[in-house]
Order: structure tokens, then C-alpha cells, then sequence
């Protein structure tokens, strides 16, 4: 038993080593961050910086991974100009005409624009260019509610206090669909002793993602029991690891997920 | 019988440029309303992902056959279109499929 324990230890000092410049690495302000060149560079264009924190804080994952159809891996959804222009991807919403908040979104760059509006490619097409955002971090996350880790946000928070709202509908590309169920929360079972059960928010994800970002292919399985998730599996960027460690907080943040607090003096490991 | 004549042929071109008189022709605006078409039926069967867990699995049998004939006609289209549909499709039909496969484990 001790050394079941003396092990498990072991294991999350490794692999909390083995993190830690993953850890490290990002600034709250670069959480999140995809950069996109598969066509770029033979355009004669830098790369895509995408500030994922800036559309997460006005739109559902679902709006854009399911309606508008983009992929859970950066350069997956092998985006074009052409594309964006036809108003998919990218030119959903940036087609010129669009607005949000009041304001008019820009288009997205395309092939043979005079050079007094090819400027505006630059405010997406803007790795390793000193570029002005229209969005500044600082200001954002301002009056936000904080966490440690990630974005520096804790997201969830900010919602249920109507600090953000992401918005789920975009006419012309999503479907009218009608009012979501609440979903039931349940706790996941862990095998060692010294760390609390997972309560998995299902209700929170449910609302965010629709069904079908997780199912089947994020969670093939939802049979109690049937699947063993493994921190290494997940940490591999499996499972919960598709979002937690690239865009929604990381796995650093155990208690975030491992919530049911821990029976001291409990018997054997289940 | 000149007037006769003459009011068909100004009901007939009124029919060809009127912009509701040409719907139901070969013409690009027909074109457009025929791949309305496979548009509306993809939004009725993939807005049923929101609470599949209600649907009976007959209905859900429905639905995925529904996804099938889809797939035919969206491959139809042009190459943007296709992707982009394509993909939305496929994860419609998976999830109801895997909510059916879920229930018959059980």
C-alpha cells in the first residue's frame, strides 16, 4: 500500500517535471494561441496568428467547431482565401459586412487587393510582425474573475456572472435548433486514493460544445466504466486533453476536475 | 387576334424577367432554389443533434438513412460547399449513430 502511494507520487512529480516547461511556455495572453500557414508563405504571406481567447469570449465552441465547421487541430481545416471569400471558415463572420458588438467586422484578406486594403491582411496573416490589435489582453481580462493557470480567466466564472456571452447562433450558417436539455453531471472514478473523483460538468459542456464536439470522436464511449482515461493519455492530448492543455485551462489545475474531496483514512485504492 | 398575340408574348417575357416567375426553370435562380433544397433538409435533420438522447431509435435509424441520401447530393456540390458540408454531416450522422449504439449495448 505504501508503496502504491510512494509510486503514485513518484509519477506526478515526473510528469509534473515533464510539464513544467510546458507550463512555462505560454503567456496568459498566448493561451490558446493557433498559428495557421498552410497556404501562407506561398502566398507570400506570414503565418496566421488566431488569439483563440479573443473569439472564445464571444462565441460557443460549438458555433464555430460544429456550424462553422473548424477543426479541433490547428491547420486540420485547411483554410483558403478562396474559402473565405465564398463566406465559409474565416469569411462566416469577417466578410465586411457582418458586425458584432456594434462593430463592423473586417473582411478577410484575399488574393489581388489594391495595397492601400492589403494592410488588413496583416491583422491576421501577422506572425512575427509587429502588429495593432484592435483587442488588448490586459484591458480584457480586467474585470474578469481570475485563475492561476491557462488565460488567467477562469471562463466558466465569467459566464455565470454575465461577464461574457458567448453568443451560439450565426444566421445563415447555423441551424435553428431547439432548447438544449440540461445535461446531468457525473463523477468519474479514479483509481488512486490520494486524489479526489472527477465530477465531470456535463451540463457546462454540454452548453458550450453541443454534443457533438465530444461524441463520438472526442468520447467514443459514454458507457459508465466501459473506458479508462489515463493522465497520460490525456496529457498525449487524448480525451479531456483536446481542449484542457491547449484552450480551456489546463490539466495543471487538478482540483478543477478532480472535485470530490478525498476520505482520509479510506481503505484500499479502487 | 394582333392584340391576342401581342398580350401573350408580353405575359411571356414578363414570366421569363419576373424574378418569382422563373423559380420553377432551368435557369441559375432554379439552380439556386433546388440546392436551397438539400439546405433545408440539412438543417432540419442536423439541428436534431441538440437532444438525441430524447429521440426514439427508430427515429434515429430515420435520421442517419437521412444522412445518407444527403451525403449524395451534397457531393454534388462544388468543391468548398462539399468540404465544408461534408464534414458537418458526417458529424450529425456519427452522433446519431453513436447514441443508437450506445442504447443497444445496454
Amino acid at each position: 500500500m505504501r508503496c502504491l502511494k510512494a509510486f503514485s507520487l513518484a509519477l506526478v512529480i515526473l510528469v509534473s517535471a515533464g510539464m513544467a516547461e510546458a507550463w512555462n511556455r505560454a503567456l496568459p495572453s498566448e493561451y490558446g494561441r493557433v498559428v495557421i500557414g498552410n497556404h501562407s508563405q506561398r502566398a507570400g504571406l506570414a503565418p496566421v496568428v488566431f488569439d483563440h481567447w479573443v473569439h472564445r469570449s464571444r462565441f460557443t465552441c460549438r458555433l464555430c467547431h460544429v456550424d462553422i465547421g473548424f477543426a479541433m487541430n490547428a491547420g486540420a481545416t485547411n483554410i483558403t482565401a478562396a474559402t473565405n471569400r465564398q463566406g465559409f471558415y474565416c469569411g462566416a463572420c469577417h466578410d465586411g459586412k457582418k458586425s458584432f458588438g456594434g462593430k463592423k467586422l473586417f473582411a478577410a484578406c484575399s488574393e489581388g487587393l489594391p495595397k492601400e486594403e492589403s494592410a488588413r491582411c496583416d491583422r491576421c496573416h501577422s506572425l512575427d510582425k509587429k502588429v495593432a490589435r484592435d483587442y488588448e489582453f490586459a484591458a480584457f481580462i480586467e474585470k474578469l474573475p481570475k485563475t492561476a493557470l491557462g488565460n488567467g480567466i477562469n471562463w466558466e466564472e465569467a459566464e455565470a456572472q454575465g461577464l461574457i456571452k458567448p453568443v451560439d447562433f450565426l444566421e445563415g450558417v447555423s441551424m435553428k435548433r431547439s432548447s438544449l436539455k440540461a445535461q446531468k453531471d457525473f463523477s468519474v472514478e479514479v483509481k488512486a486514493s490520494w486524489i479526489g473523483e472527477v465530477i465531470f460538468s456535463h451540463r457546462k459542456h454540454a452548453v458550450w460544445n453541443g454534443c457533438e464536439v465530444c461524441h463520438p470522436e472526442i468520447f467514443p464511449s459514454v458507457q459508465k466504466g466501459t473506458t479508462k482515461y489515463s493522465m497520460f493519455q490525456i496529457i498525449d492530448g487524448q480525451y479531456c486533453g483536446v481542449c484542457h492543455d491547449k484552450v480551456a485551462f489546463p490539466i495543471q489545475a487538478c482540483q478543477r476536475c478532480h472535485i470530490k474531496p478525498v476520505e482520509l483514512g479510506g481503505g484500499a485504492p479502487r | 387576334m394582333n392584340k391576342l398575340k401581342i398580350a401573350l408574348v408580353v405575359l411571356v417575357a414578363a414570366m421569363f424577367l419576373s424574378p418569382t416567375g422563373n423559380k420553377g426553370m432551368l435557369s441559375p435562380a432554379g439552380t439556386a432554389y433546388a440546392q436551397d433544397d438539400w439546405k433545408a433538409e440539412f438543417d432540419v435533420v442536423c439541428a436534431k443533434t441538440q437532444d438525441p438522447g430524447v429521440i426514439s431509435s427508430d427515429e434515429l435509424k430515420e435520421l442517419v438513412a437521412r444522412c445518407d441520401k444527403l451525403r449524395l447530393r451534397i457531393e454534388k456540390l462544388d468543391e468548398t460547399q462539399r468540404k465544408v458540408y461534408l464534414k458537418r454531416l458526417q458529424m450529425c450522422k456519427d452522433l446519431f449513430a453513436f447514441v443508437l449504439e450506445s442504447r443497444e449495448k445496454k
